[in-house]
């Protein structure tokens, strides 16, 4: 094929299809010049307004005849113009974006209408007016802020008042919790004492040793504890007196009651005044039941260490019972106190009467317990808490003091303090003692010739008494006693002492002799008896002091 | 001392919160007057914000000097709680002590007197 092919191009139409119809029949938009369609826009742009203005004048009558329906709605004419503003605004608006699209011309920018004099006036007015109204919502939230917390401080006044007075007396923590409850801010009081706490012996922290403080109803300070939580010790001799001694700590309110009078202010300082002091008594109760459960704490150490004065013979919860010598028992309990303050007064009678002790229905308790010589409990109830916080207190203070000299030396020792062994051991003592002071009354007594005499001594475990004797002159014979004194007269030995001393239950005795027997004038101590037993006493102690006696007369 | 201290301490704190209370008080104050549909009084408005300004430099000086007063008190520093078991204690033998000095005088009551 040497022909040449040749090869015919139809020019296709380049165009953008604008739309294709359902029969397949294709639309091309109008092929529309540019310029032509510049110029069609703007013929848009109707200025029939400016025409109808001038066609206005001329026509007013026939406007009159159409103002009746003019009224129908007031905005209608509003409504109607914005509607023919918002066309022309269109039509504007399409023109300049064909030409910015085709010329790559960009608006510079629009100028808006100089605002006239009563525009500018009125806008002012509203910006006025919304500030003015502005500053009256302000106002009136200060003054209400300032109502508001005027009530809140004066609340929070007593409740900080009482706070701070209590806080003179007692640690007062405060732990800022997270805000879970927005009504308490996280006080407690912390009534355990750090520096008597001995880690090695375990001993652990009460549960009341921390209370919470609250808000009451009336947002004054509040403290809850219940009833029965706080225990007080009791000490006594087992089935001599009845259960139930007089405890001033009955009527305690664990919560303030009807604080809300709405009364006079002094009348509130005064009732918040009685508040805080009841307040503090509950936490001086509180304070002490911790006390008395370290004590029994400690006193159920002692108890499985090996005592010669005493044996355990019960061991309850919070019960501890003990027998020591001289046939006496006693126990020791830990009872909670402020229980059931209905049954307390019914029971007030029978305290009563066992507290004062000289009231004669009950008398046969008391007369027992003289009978068998047993000391008074509640004189040993302090003994013992005060022989327990004495040491306590002196351990802590060593601790503090030893801390920094020997670190690790410290061995067990502690836990062996012997206490409740010298308690008991003292008991026993004064029992014994009150048996043989019995006696040596029995001897004196009715005798004007013996006085007896008893000597404080200040250990718990010693006592001692003399028995005086005062001879009269006319029986002691001449010459035995005499002394020549430098101015002639003649001293005569009139008065002979004997001294009984008691110690734990021995019992020895000391006398003075006649001259006779030693030759000399001073008295000298010449017979010392040692007596171990007490059914030695018994018969011995009256029959000595007589031997004395008559030893000072022959 | 030291609890006379803490009171009026105490009544200081409580003076500047009702001071802030006050301030508070002028401002809404203040602002009710500019807001007055017939213009603010001058003298008012000039009175009241002197006031609110010598309010808060007096408010500023008091907490200040309690915030470094406060920062002095160590807590808890000498725990007294032993000393105050042993003044129960204490109480314990007083009140034994009375009930046998009251013994001891009905007995001396029962005796009829040797005139």
């Amino acid at each position: 094929m040497d022909s040449d092919m040749e090869i015919s191009l139809d020019r296709l139409p380049i165009k953008r299809l604008e739309s294709i119809e359902e029969n397949g029949a294709e639309r091309f938009p109008s092929d529309v010049d540019y310029d032509d369609k510049r110029v069609s826009l703007i013929r848009r742009i109707d200025f029939a307004w400016a025409l109808e203005e001038e066609d206005e004048l001329k026509k007013k009558k026939q406007k009159k005849s159409s103002k009746d329906s003019v009224e129908q709605w007031k905005w209608k004419g509003m409504v109607e113009n914005l509607q023919l503003a918002h066309q022309e605004l269109t039509v504007i608006i399409d023109l300049i974006d064909t030409v910015q699209a085709n010329d790559a011309v960009t608006v510079a920018g629009m100028t808006r209408p100089k605002p006239m004099p009563n525009e500018i006036l009125s806008d002012l007015a509203v910006s006025t007016a919304t500030k003015l109204q502005g500053y009256r919502n302000l106002g009136n939230y200060f003054k209400q802020s300032a109502k508001a917390l005027e009530q809140k401080i004066n609340r929070e006044a007593r409740f900080y008042g009482a706070l701070i007075r209590l806080q003179r007396n007692w640690k007062v923590k405060r732990q800022r919790m997270l805000a879970s409850n927005a009504s308490n801010e996280g006080f407690t009081i912390d009534l355990s004492d750090s520096s008597l706490y001995d880690p090695t012996s375990g001993f652990r922290p009460s549960t009341l040793s921390t209370i919470r403080v609250d808000h009451d109803s009336a947002g004054m300070l509040a403290i809850n504890v219940p009833q029965d939580s706080w225990y007080s010790l009791r000490f006594g001799y087992v089935g001599l007196n009845p259960i139930g001694n007089s405890n001033e700590s009955d009527e305690h309110i664990d919560s303030t009651t009807g604080h809300d009078i709405p009364g006079t202010s002094e009348k509130q300082s005064a009732s918040d005044d009685k508040y805080v002091k009841e307040t503090h008594s509950l936490l001086r109760e509180v304070h002490k039941s911790i006390f008395a459960e370290q004590l029994f704490d400690m006193l159920n150490r002692e108890a499985f260490n090996e005592g010669v004065g005493f044996n355990i013979s019960g061991l309850r919860e919070n019960f501890m019972e003990m027998s020591i010598g001289q046939g006496a028992s006693l126990f020791v309990s830990l009872h909670p106190s402020g229980k059931n303050p209905s049954i307390k007064k019914s029971e007030s009678a029978t305290l009563l009467i066992e507290s004062s002790g000289r009231v004669e229905p009950a008398e046969g308790g008391d007369y027992r317990l003289k009978k068998l010589g047993f000391p008074n409990r509640t004189s040993y109830e302090i003994y013992l808490q005060q022989i327990f916080h004495e040491h306590a207190f002196g351990k802590a203070k060593d601790q503090l003091k030893s801390k920094s000299i020997r670190a690790s030396n410290q061995t067990e020792k502690d836990s062996n303090s012997g206490l409740l062994d010298h308690f008991c051991l003292s008991l026993t003592h004064r029992i014994f003692s009150n048996r043989v002071l019995v006696h040596l009354e029995s001897v004196v007594c009715k005798v004007p010739y013996l006085h007896l005499i008893s000597h404080p001594t200040w250990n718990s475990r010693t006592s001692s008494w003399t028995v005086f004797m005062t001879v009269p002159p006319s029986i002691i014979p001449q010459g035995r006693s005499e002394t020549q004194s430098p101015d002639g007269k003649r001293n005569l030995k009139t008065q002979f002492r004997t001294k009984v001393v008691v110690k734990d239950d021995c019992i020895s005795v000391e006398a003075e002799c006649t001259p006779n027997v030693v030759g000399l004038l001073k008295s000298s101590s010449c017979n010392l008896f040692s007596i171990n037993k007490y059914e030695c006493d018994v018969a011995d102690l009256p029959v000595m002091i007589l031997q004395q006696v008559c030893s000072f007369v022959s | 001392m030291d609890p006379q201290t803490q009171n009026t301490s105490l009544q200081r704190l409580q003076n500047v919160e009702n001071r802030v209370v006050k301030v508070l008080e002028l401002a809404g104050g203040v602002m009710e007057e500019l807001a007055s549909p017939s213009g603010p009084k001058k003298e008012f408005v000039n009175s009241h914000c002197r006031e609110f300004m010598q309010s808060m430099k007096d408010i500023q000086v008091t907490l200040r000097e309690e915030i470094k007063s406060a920062c002095e008190y160590r807590p808890f520093e000498k725990c007294d709680y032993n000393a105050r078991i042993a003044n129960e204690i204490c109480f314990q033998k007083l009140e034994y002590v009375l009930t046998q000095l009251d013994d001891l005088k009905q007995t001396a009551d029962q005796y009829p007197s040797s005139d």
